[in-house]
């Protein structure tokens, strides 16, 4: 078996070697996500979401009647690995679009290849706002950079009347980004802004910021981090009697995994995600949600990872999309086309807006974002 | 012989980008280079004077953010209502500031590492790379914490009677690392058969010894530890300016770590070891990649690490060079491998 | 609401000496853990001047137990831990036989690069064998918390704070009242010495390493409910037992649990009223002010440095 596999490694090294491209009988799309390392567990959701996305496109037919394929590679959490690996992809498995890299800091470091080999990459989880102001023209974002997120939530402060604000962290672009975005929108609104603390990114430790928090006077704590720390704060925040209101952002939050980990430390948070797997009939293309569930739990994957892999699965879709509208599988045609498309994520329409410097814009969809209730063990949608 | 053999190696690796077309190859030779020359510099404190350092990151870290952030500009306020504005200068002046501030933090720890030793200099070097880590993350203002330093220039260099030659191609690229590496090999093995490098062998074996006959201690050891870490700042320079984006992530224990495999597996104290040993655990990952699961490239790494120690345990330059010598004629080996150093040169 | 509010009126100073006290119990809670993080460890470096890298793996490694043993198999909490120790002690005994035992006289650099491979390896086995996504075990204790006055703590919390005590003293009485620890403390001060005296050197060191392993199997059987269990869980806790064991100084357990307290007290302070960015940066520059003042950890042995 593994000398079968190394067999094939061998030719497929040698193929790129010579540069053979004997007759293309798929088209390729090229996936740079973290398969080991600190994000391993995301970065195994988003690509389980991209093989549903792929099965499916194939299913009907594929794209420009060729199948599509998928060639994955594992970036290792490592911004040097997400760079490398995104010129393995395009010069030696020459796919014509590219999908990831997951983290701000492994997209921000692939951004060079893609201007070096002008080949575009469909980024689908990343948040940080340089991403598409940086001016470059091969990004196209389909997940809501944390400004965008921020201001689908400032239609609904009033509702939920705050007053003074603490903010807890994760001390990454993402975080940073988040505090400062959301600071911003909540001080136009007359809200006062309390504590900002941050947590280092592998921190298992946060009793010391949330008994800072605990003795402010602030009602609300804004938390922003991925599922595992967010566990980590319900439950701390819990045992410290922590009594305020938490918010979670960033769309990571995966409740279902929170609701099974922290128990009743997580009831009563509201947390502002991108997709809804809990109300299909809710979100924007009730029926490609469903179909995607379906086949989610079909493939035994547990259903808490829905809100992370939904982001594969509508990154593969947009860049397939992009291919047929395209007409042939070139980098510049499909960049091109990308501008051009409108199909219906799971969390609203791609269509590509302009962002950054004129000239050299990168492409930013508008996903929806909504706010939800943790309840009694069970996830509730809060109307906007 | 060996300096044939060190002409040999330096025409192989200078004639690889004229025969290898895949510009992935090329990119992963690069990035190694850029490791390997951080194990040669960490080399020459661990293997020639005994410290092992394992914060060496830092030294690479500090010359990628002074490189980067000195071809950027910043404008900063400090305490007291200061505030310092610094327009972007050519890259090339950052290589240059790069070395200087990395030597400059050597020096420190080159002090410290007089009072402490083994254990506890490992600690302290821990110690060191996190605190400068954490200031590069929560020093926001200069160094854009975890928002990351972008749009880093390549590297250019000013041409007599020219225009400026931007480095962006491949082969540039790889050009430069390879004249950089061999600058810092030639630098280190000078440094290593003078007297001063004499006196850093004498120091590591007996330094009741060596101190009787006459050897500064401190200056000995804090030397070192400048050139060690000017060298690992060029490194960083040249990191900075060819992935292009920097963020507090190149700290990572996990990049110290690469170093110290690259160097005790290829050998520590001998010249070439971290050259061999950084070729080879820079490429496996390259080559794995295509044969295995991605956790099974990171077992199968591991494996070969353990495997390499527990065949060749003194690193492979050295074991391998015992026994060839052992094999020509026995009386000799005992001598050549006392004086490893200096066959290898 | 009316309460909180009497209370805002009540002044700052109430608040912040409440804050204060809760600050305080964190950093007992905390340090009880990184005491039992920094045992093993001390016991390992000291004796056989092993950089011992495996050190995450096995807290990881003992956190996974726990999880097999809760979650999959539906036995009890408190039957985790004894299964968790023993583990971790035959797995400790089998790297210290197939891994250290035959580099024995090699110098510490490969003893420690070895132990790099070994950490690479295993960790990346965790993640193949349980993927990346975190695991958490359920634990009989109740979720609310004990609340004494303004200050609150988890009952799980303090049930670990009470075993991690309990570890220490069985650890520091098997190292000064038994024959092993006896032999155990002679090989630390002389190898050679203790080898002449008829001390078997060899079964030591596997002893040696199995103890350390199974205190770090133990720490991560006991803190893997508190947290959340993944594969790269023990880097940091790795991280962190090595500098308490440097602030100790080698080989001295009674210095481990002190500076495990001391780490705690830097990072909760550090984070209370300095900046939560600078957390992790206090215990280190602590270390780093330590050293410079006394380069052979806060309780060195005389007989013994570097």
């Amino acid at each position: 078996m593994t000398r079968a596999l190394g067999l094939t490694g061998t030719v497929a090294l040698a193929a790129a070697l010579f540069g053979g491209t004997a007759g293309a009988q798929t088209i390729k799309i090229g996936v740079n996500e973290p398969l080991t390392g600190a994000f391993a567990a995301s970065g195994t959701y988003v690509v389980n979401g991209a093989k549903i996305a792929a099965d499916e496109i194939n299913a009907k037919g594929g794209v420009l009647g060729k199948k599509i394929e998928l060639v994955i590679e594992d970036n290792k959490s490592n911004p040097t690995e997400a760079a490398a690996v995104a010129e393995k992809l395009i010069t030696s498995d020459k796919v014509p679009v590219l999908m990831g890299a997951w983290g701000s800091s492994l997209t921000l470091a692939v951004m060079p290849k893609l201007m070096e080999y002008e080949t575009p990459m469909v980024v689908e989880t990343s948040s940080s706002g340089k991403i598409t102001t940086t001016g470059n023209p091969f990004i196209f974002r389909i997940s809501p950079p944390s400004a965008v997120e921020a201001a689908a939530f400032k239609n609904i402060v009033d509702k939920l009347a705050l007053k003074k604000v603490d903010f807890l962290v994760i001390n990454n672009d993402w975080g940073r980004g988040t505090a400062e975005d959301f600071s911003k929108m909540m001080k136009d609104k007359g809200i006062t802004i309390g504590l900002v603390e941050t947590m280092d990114q592998g921190a298992q430790d946060m009793s010391a910021q949330l008994s800072k928090i605990k003795s402010s006077d602030s009602e609300t704590v804004i938390v922003t981090t991925a599922v595992d720390q967010l566990t980590l704060i319900f439950k701390q925040a819990a045992a410290l009697g922590l009594k305020k209101r938490i918010i979670t952002t960033g769309g990571s939050q995966n409740p279902d995994q929170i609701i099974a980990q922290a128990g009743a430390a997580a009831n009563g948070t509201m947390h502002l995600t991108t997709f809804l797997p809990w109300f299909p009939d809710k979100t924007p293309n009730p029926e490609a949600t469903n179909y995607f569930i379906t086949e989610w739990k079909k493939r035994g994957f547990e259903f808490a990872g829905c809100t992370e892999s939904f982001r594969g699965y509508d990154g593969i879709r947009t860049a397939a999309a992009a291919i047929e509208k395209a007409g042939k599988a070139e980098p510049a045609a499909i960049k091109a086309a990308l501008w051009d498309i409108n199909i219906k994520g799971l969390n609203g329409d791609i269509v590509f807006r302009k962002s950054g410097p004129e000239g050299k814009e990168s492409g930013q969809s508008q996903p929806n974002v909504y706010l939800i209730e943790i309840n009694d063990g069970k996830v509730e949608m809060k109307t906007l | 012989m060996k300096a044939v053999i060190t002409i040999l190696a330096v025409v192989a690796l200078a004639s690889v980008p004229l025969w290898l077309r895949d510009p992935y190859l090329l990119n992963a030779l690069i990035t190694t280079g850029i490791f390997v020359i951080g194990a040669m510099s960490l080399n020459l404190l661990l293997g020639f004077t005994g410290q092992l350092s394992l914060g060496h990151i830092a030294f690479f870290g500090i010359g990628a953010y002074v490189s980067a952030l000195t071809s950027l500009g910043f404008d900063v306020g400090l305490p007291g209502g200061f505030r310092v504005v610094h327009e972007p200068w050519p890259p090339i002046i950052g290589l240059v500031f790069a070395i200087l501030a990395a030597g400059l933090c050597g020096y420190f720890v080159g002090l410290l590492s007089f009072r402490v030793r083994g254990a506890y200099f490992v600690i302290v070097t821990i110690s060191f790379a996190e605190v400068v880590r954490l200031v590069a993350l929560n020093w926001v203002e200069l160094t854009q914490g975890p928002l990351a330093l972008t749009n880093i220039p390549s590297i250019a260099l000013p041409l007599p009677g020219l225009s400026e030659l931007t480095l962006r191609t491949k082969m540039q690229n790889y050009y430069l690392v390879l004249v950089v590496a061999l600058i810092a090999y030639l630098l280190i093995a000078r440094l290593v058969r003078s007297h001063f490098g004499r006196a850093m062998r004498g120091l590591m074996e007996n330094e009741t010894l060596a101190v009787s006959v006459g050897i500064d201690v401190t200056k000995t050891l804090t030397l070192a530890a400048v050139i060690s870490a000017a060298i690992a700042g060029a490194a960083g320079s040249l990191y900075a300016h060819y992935i292009r984006i920097i963020d507090p992530e190149v700290f990572a224990f996990i990049n110290t770590v690469t170093m110290v495999i690259m160097v005790i597996s290829g050998g520590k104290g001998s010249l070439a070891g971290p050259v061999v040993g950084g070729l080879i655990f820079g490429l496996l990952p390259v080559a794995l990649r295509p044969v295995m699961a991605p956790e099974a490239q990171w077992i199968a790494y591991g494996g070969v690490l353990m495997a390499i120690l527990f065949v060749l345990p003194r690193g492979i330059v050295p074991s391998l060079a015992q026994r060839l010598t052992r094999r020509r004629s026995g009386a000799k080996a005992l001598a050549l491998t006392e004086t490893g150093v200096e066959e290898r040169a | 609401m009316a309460q909180r509010h009497s209370r805002r009126i009540a002044g700052y100073s109430g608040t912040a000496l409440s804050e204060f006290l809760q600050h305080m119990v964190n950093m007992l809670v905390l340090g009880g853990t990184y005491a039992l993080l920094g045992i093993g460890l001390t016991l390992i470096f000291g004796i056989m001047n092993v950089v011992n890298f495996t050190h995450g793996v096995l807290y990881t490694f003992g956190a996974y137990i726990t999880f097999i043993v809760v979650q999959q198999f539906g036995l009890n909490f408190f039957l985790a831990l004894p299964v968790a120790v023993l583990a971790g002690w035959l797995l400790g005994a089998a790297i210290e036989l197939t891994l250290l035992r035959p580099l024995r006289g090699s110098d510490i650099d490969t003893t420690m690069l070895v132990m790099i491979g070994a950490w690479i390896a295993m960790q990346s086995g965790t993640l193949w064998i349980w993927g990346g996504v975190a695991k958490s075990v359920a634990t009989p204790f109740p979720d609310a918390p004990l609340v004494v006055g303004p200050v609150s703590v988890s009952w799980l919390r303090l049930f670990v704070l009470a075993a991690a005590a309990l570890l220490i003293v069985v650890t520091y009485l098997l190292i000064n009242k038994t024959s092993l620890g006896r032999a155990m403390r002679a090989t630390f001060q002389d190898h050679d010495t203790a080898s002449l005296m008829g001390v078997n050197v060899d079964m030591i060191y596997t002893s040696t390493f199995a103890i350390g392993s199974s205190l770090a199997a133990a720490a991560g059987a006991l803190l893997g409910p508190v947290y959340v269990i993944f594969p790269q869980m023990g880097d940091l806790a790795a991280v962190k037992a090595f500098a308490i064991v440097i602030l100790g100084g080698l080989g001295n357990i009674t210095g481990a649990v002190i500076g495990g307290f001391i780490l705690a007290l830097a990072e909760e302070l550090g984070a209370g009223y300095v900046s939560s960015g600078y957390r992790d940066a206090m215990g280190f520059l602590i270390i780093i002010a330590v050293l410079i003042f006394k380069p052979t950890g806060l309780f060195a042995r005389a007989e013994r440095v570097g």
